[in-house]
């Protein structure tokens, strides 16, 4: 795996303040993530320029389920907590990876029949990580969701109303 | 991008259904889609047939968003419909994805190298699509789950009558406060009972209960004085006691009924105000 994707880990790392700049004009014009465009931009930067310098840890590593929950959860604890919406969360990270690509095909990393091949299992291995990071993305909202629901009831709760304590017995029901 | 994708199209349509059981045997083990586990397989495999059959249409429109958008939006309807959490409607679909890959690479489709060069573009315009799918999917499940708290909570708010009736409550109860007066002087002056038309009481005590909450207590206390009074003015020898618990039940009723809307309102807000991730 290291070998035919070196190449490709290798640019992003070293130009991850520059595709995250790129990224970040995108994201702040299209129309499918407007919650990003009025963000600041040093917060929306620190997403991309994270996801970049630690796109080696995952893409390289053994267990790449493992290493994309540990990740991406906190992508999206950290897009729930700043009020982005999951489809927009998604999306950003969809085009920080076009952004490699894109990158990538302007740098002419990928020319001759084997760096083709290379650039095929590359995006292929790309692809299987951002599965999995739609996945826990997805899951972790939707836990989040719940977690505040059930705090504010809890809250609720401890205020003492009987009305209150209604609602939360309702709602465990 | 018609002709280079032509191979890939024609094998996933020609053979939607077999790659479709292929999927369902894979989703039904899959520990990331348990939802699945149990699916029979009339209700998932017609899923994936339908999401093959259709792929030729998103893979070369001229619009692919909007195509996309078309179709997956029909997905997630389908899904949710079935009661499958969003990111296994989202793994099921990746798992669809792939499906049509390991098929085309088992038939050995793409073998020369310019038959590789044309597998790199079909897989870009499928990662691209799939992008678009997740997109659509996310956004509308979003949609669906508003929809249905906003649902729910129009029962709340038809209980509530915040829309039907906007400023004649008021009105409405003090009509009903002068029918229960005549009724209370009917009963005790006229037929010189007080059996049975306390019930119709229940009906502006509820009605208060829902509209004003606690406030609504005001007006269960108001009949119950109406009642005592006239008890008192009109029936002096008969016992108290039977008006006095009515009056007692009325402030019971009210109360009850004034805590629950006061509940449904909770309710509606929290719902309202959770899910972020569903906001624009």
């Amino acid at each position: 795996m290291q070998g035919y994707a070196t190449k490709l880990i290798e640019i992003t790392e070293q130009s991850a303040d520059r595709i995250a700049l790129q990224w970040l004009k995108d994201v702040r014009a299209n129309p499918k993530t407007p919650a990003y465009h009025n963000f600041s931009d040093e917060k929306a930067l620190s997403h991309a320029v994270a996801f970049y310098k630690n796109f080696r840890a995952l893409f390289c590593t053994d267990k790449p389920f493992e290493a994309a929950r540990k990740f991406f959860t906190k992508y999206a604890d950290e897009r729930y907590s700043e009020g982005i919406p999951l489809h927009e969360a998604i999306y950003a990270l969809i085009l920080m990876r076009r952004h490699i690509w894109l990158y990538a095909e302007f740098q002419a990393v990928f020319v001759t029949a084997v760096e083709h091949h290379q650039a095929a299992e590359s995006l292929t291995r790309t692809i299987l990580m951002f599965d999995y990071a739609t996945y826990v993305i997805t899951g972790r909202y939707e836990e989040l969701m719940k977690r505040e629901m059930e705090e504010r009831i809890r809250l609720d709760s401890k205020a003492g109303s009987f009305s209150q304590k209604l609602i939360h017995g309702g709602h465990a029901k | 991008m018609q002709a280079v994708a032509t191979k890939l199209i024609d094998v996933t349509e020609n053979n939607a259904d077999k790659i479709a059981r292929q999927w369902y045997a894979d989703v039904r083990k899959n520990p990331k889609t348990p939802s699945y586990h149990d699916l029979p397989a009339d209700r998932a495999i017609p899923q994936a047939v339908d999401f093959y059959t259709k792929f030729r249409g998103v893979f070369s429109a001229k619009n692919p968003f909007d195509e996309a958008r078309r179709v997956y939006a029909k997905y997630a309807d389908d899904c949710y419909e079935k009661g499958i959490p969003l990111q296994e409607a989202i793994y099921a679909m990746t798992l669809m994805r792939r499906h049509i890959w390991l098929y085309a690479e088992f038939q050995a489709l793409f073998v020369s190298a310019v038959e590789q060069q044309q597998a790199v573009e079909s897989l870009n315009r499928t990662i691209l699509l799939f992008d678009y799918a997740t997109y659509v999917i996310t956004e509308r499940y979003q949609e669906l789950m508003k929809g249905e708290i906003d649902r729910q909570l129009g029962a709340l708010r038809a209980l509530g009558m915040e829309e039907s009736f906007t400023g004649s409550k008021v009105g409405i109860m003090a009509c009903l406060l002068v029918a229960c007066g005549f009724l209370t002087y009917y009963y005790h002056a006229v037929m010189a009972s007080g059996v049975i038309f306390t019930h119709l009481f229940y009906i502006p005590i509820v009605l208060a209960g829902v509209w004003w909450r606690k406030k609504g207590i005001y007006v269960s206390v108001l009949l119950g004085l109406i009642l005592i009074s006239s008890h008192l003015i009109i029936l002096k020898g008969v016992p108290l006691t039977d008006d006095l618990i009515r009056a007692i039940m009325f402030i019971v009723v009210s109360a009850v009924v004034a805590l629950l809307a006061e509940g449904f309102t909770k309710i509606e807000i929290l719902y309202k105000t959770v899910p972020r991730s569903g906001a624009a």
